[in-house]
């Protein structure tokens, strides 16, 4: 008799205490589909924020560094040669011309 | 974000500024060096045989026209020298042109004359000692770099002033 009170006792507190259980808070619209965009957001791997970011990643990499440094070194000696030997040209016809002609009659 | 792209922008200057000396490093090296093995201190006849491509037998044959000219230039250059010394003197400090001095600057003149005509002749000379389009190619040169710029003076002067000097 005991028992049964209890189990009656036990029924009636699950009642009230659902008839009291506060109302979920109402969540804001589209609620589910925000977290989840924020989450494939979050593991998203990081971008380059501009295109300054992009050139300097680019510069730093040791192979562009190499080629870019191997190009500026040809062209460089390419041009110098050029120059050099209209530059030695024109030094030996200076030097022939002190020679043969004296600066007096030219 | 903004100390990323400052990063960026330190990384870009500071790679233009290294391939820019790496660029002018090799340039310049390569200037010096082409220009050290192409001309020939001890020699100032070098740049006959490269320009105009002769063969040791003709060289040696223009290094004897050549040592047969140069003392004769010598001696006039330094007569002319000593001309000019003397004109300076007899100018001194007066702003005027005595007929002492007008007669020093017609014998420098003459003198001058003398040497060009005896420098055309040896550039002649010079220039049948070579195979003949090369001479042409070298008489022509010697014209230009001994007599243009005295043609380029008058002509420039005849034109600014307006009127013409005829010799």
């Amino acid at each position: 008799m005991k028992e049964k009170d209890i189990h009656s006792d036990d029924a009636k507190l699950d009642t009230l205490l659902r008839a009291n259980r506060p109302s979920p808070p109402s969540l804001p619209p589209r609620f589910q589909e925000n977290v989840w965009r924020r989450i494939e957001d979050a593991e998203a791997p990081v971008k380059s924020e501009s295109w300054l970011d992009a050139l300097a990643t680019l510069i730093l990499r040791p192979r562009f560094a190499l080629v870019t440094a191997a190009v500026l070194v040809l062209t460089g000696v390419l041009f110098g040669t050029l120059e050099g030997r209209q530059a030695a040209r024109h030094e030996a016809q200076m030097n022939y011309l002190a020679l043969v002609a004296p600066s007096s009659v030219r | 974000m903004r100390n990323a792209m400052k990063r960026s922008l330190i990384i870009l200057l500071g790679a233009l500024a290294l391939g820019s000396a790496i660029f002018a490093g090799s340039y310049f090296v390569a200037q010096r060096a082409t220009v050290m093995c192409c001309v020939d201190p001890a020699d100032n006849l070098s740049w006959l045989r490269t320009e105009f491509h002769l063969s040791d037998a003709e060289m040696a044959r223009i290094r004897k026209l050549h040592d047969g000219y140069k003392p004769k230039c010598e001696e006039i250059c330094a007569q002319i020298a000593r001309q000019k010394q003397e004109l300076q003197t007899l100018l001194g400090n007066s702003t005027n042109i005595t007929t002492e001095a007008q007669a020093k600057l017609n014998e420098i003149a003459k003198l001058r004359a003398q040497c060009q005509a005896q420098m055309l002749q040896h550039f002649v000379t010079v220039s049948q000692a070579m195979p003949p389009e090369q001479g042409q190619r070298y008489l022509a040169e010697m014209k230009r770099l001994t007599l243009g710029f005295h043609e380029q003076t008058e002509q420039s002067m005849s034109g600014d002033s307006g009127h013409e000097h005829h010799h």
